[in-house]
């Protein structure tokens, strides 16, 4: 596995306020990576650090093994927070004035609006554009070198329910394209959908990193309902169950072992037939909640 | 350098104030010399009378006095290549464009040889318009032409460009500083007030000082070369310390613009 980027013992300070503690990553080439956390955590610090806009206090960071230098910028597509273009040129020269700067053809424009549908408008001024508009041609400038890694920071920020699968479609067909994303949210349903990797930030400091697949391991969470009356008492007999609760009139049981097929088979046995069962899926949500609370536990 | 140079003027090219202001500045270049030409005509035509002395005679616009007259009247005009620089720069700021071209891949130093590469074409274009201009004035108006003097007095194009140079990378200067551009325009109008009042107030001997003061020695290029149609004695030649404080000058704010931008979060 090959490392795209790599950061290690990052500080940024601002004064007495830490925007970055002390933070070590990885990301891995391939991986759709989700950085999370509240509004103020250090997201967009830390992706400044790295594309070398936000000088760092201290700690180092390596693009594809090698210290960063502006060679390695023409090799990523980023775009942080808004998009940012020359309010008064159209499309085509404000992505003509990128292609300059990364070194690459302007035969590159054409697709990449095209990708983004922006084609028809290239000739517009970036002023004339919706919101949705802005963060397309902000995608589409990040295309233009064809990276090898593109950072995408809240890139959904204030879009149309409509503009937001748009832009999510078009995140996971860049990422089967096989380049490496990190993409910073605080919309955790988004990087649930599109990453394969995340970590969550408060503070500054990394409370955790680890695969989005792993959410839904470890315990299992089981919603019945059935008209009969005594599913309670049945339910508390069942061996397997750690915690019965219940919520709106149905029970969520957590499961010691087995699933929701064992769990039905023993209702069954006990003459009560469900008339719903769910097993359910732990969300990031939850999962990032619970690491937010217990780190204030912790502090 | 080429490269940053196309940069900046892709940015630049369909900037409708930036092709207002150098528009206006190019019609003013050329036409100064014509309007007073139409002027001492008119004065000739009113029939004014200075005791049989014929307006046309005086020699403002002919060689060799055409070249420091001129230039000296152009140097005023730098206020609208001055905005030109800041509000190229300042909207580098407003719009955070500066942050999206380091992130595209220019780094902080590629950014300031972009701009300075359209400082110097500036710069250049503009003596280039000024030397023409002055040359085919002197040629039409001056009577009794002698081909040897032409362009004697010609360096003072020279003085113009460094002049000119050195005041857009000072207005670069305070646009790094300042950032939004109606305080720099304040700043830059605040400047020369400023300094000269400082100057006032040095004592007598050290009065040499105020000699070494960017705008002082920015001045100091230049002459006022008009007195001398009042017979007083005038410097009509290039003063070589003041070229040599002005380039030391341009060292220092290419230098502090570096400072600023590469410690500074964009």
């Amino acid at each position: 596995m090959e490392t795209v980027l790599s950061i290690k013992n990052l500080t940024k300070r601002y004064g007495r306020l830490t925007a970055v503690n002390n933070l070590s990553l990885e990301v891995q080439k391939g991986n759709v990576f989700g950085i999370l956390g509240p509004n103020g955590s250090g997201k967009t610090t830390t992706l400044g650090i790295l594309l070398d806009v936000i000088r760092r206090t201290s700690g180092e960071f390596y693009w594809f093994g090698q210290e960063p230098t502006k060679e390695m910028r023409k090799r990523i597509g980023a775009i942080l927070e808004t998009p940012i273009f020359y309010p008064y040129l159209s499309a085509t020269k404000n992505l003509e004035i990128v292609a300059q700067i990364k070194g690459v053809s302007k035969d590159n424009i054409d697709p990449a609006l095209k990708k983004v549908e922006l084609f028809d408008r290239k000739d517009d001024n970036f002023k004339t554009y919706s919101l949705g508009m802005k963060q397309r041609l902000s995608i589409a400038s990040a295309l233009i070198c064809d990276p090898e890694v593109m950072i995408l920071d809240e890139p959904t920020n204030g879009l149309d329910p409509q503009g937001i699968a748009e832009i999510r479609e078009l995140i996971k067909s860049i990422a089967k394209d096989g380049k490496t994303i990190i993409l910073a949210s605080h919309l955790l349903d988004e990087v649930q959908k599109v990453c394969s990797h995340f970590c969550v930030l408060k503070k500054g400091t990394l409370l955790y990193s680890g695969l989005v697949d792993d959410i839904d391991k470890g315990i299992i969470n089981v919603e019945v309902g059935a008209a009969s009356g005594n599913l309670e008492e049945v339910l508390k007999a069942y061996p397997n169950a750690a915690k019965i609760t219940e919520e709106n009139g149905k029970f969520v049981v957590e499961l010691k072992e087995g699933g929701a097929a064992e769990l039905n088979k023993y209702l069954f046995e006990n003459s009560i037939e469900a008339s719903h069962l769910l097993t359910l899926k732990k969300s990031l949500e939850k999962q990032f909640l619970e690491l937010l609370a217990e780190s204030d536990n912790a502090a | 350098m080429l490269r940053l140079l196309k940069i900046d003027l892709t940015k630049l090219a369909n900037y409708r104030a930036f092709n207002v202001l150098i528009g206006l500045y190019a019609v003013l270049i050329v036409s100064i010399p014509i309007s007073v030409i139409e002027f001492l005509k008119w004065l000739k035509v009113k029939g004014a009378e200075f005791e049989g002395f014929d307006p046309m005679k005086i020699p403002v616009l002919h060689f060799t006095d055409i070249w420091q007259n001129t230039t000296y009247v152009y140097t005023f005009l730098r206020f609208f290549l001055a905005i030109v620089i800041i509000l190229s720069v300042s909207n580098e700021f407003s719009y955070k464009t500066i942050r999206q071209n380091i992130i595209d891949g220019l780094s902080r130093v590629d950014f300031i040889k972009s701009k300075l590469a359209t400082i110097l074409l500036l710069s250049f274009g503009s003596a280039a318009l000024v030397f023409f201009t002055c040359l085919i004035t002197g040629l039409i108006y001056t009577p009794n032409l002698d081909y040897g003097d032409i362009f004697v007095g010609s360096e003072f194009v020279f003085a113009y460009f460094l002049d000119l140079f050195a005041f857009l990378i000072f207005t670069f200067f305070l646009t790094v500083l300042f950032k939004r551009s109606a305080l720099t325009v304040f700043m830059l109008l605040l400047y020369r007030p400023i300094e000269l009042t400082i100057i006032g107030l040095l004592p007598d001997n050290w009065d040499f000082i105020g000699d070494y003061f960017p705008m002082q020695a920015l001045t100091r290029l230049i002459e006022i070369p008009f007195p001398r149609y009042w017979f007083q004695e005038i410097q009509d030649y290039i003063a070589f310390d003041a070229v040599a404080v002005v380039l030391v000058y341009i060292v220092l704010f290419v230098a502090a613009i570096h400072y600023k931008l590469k410690n500074s979060d964009l």
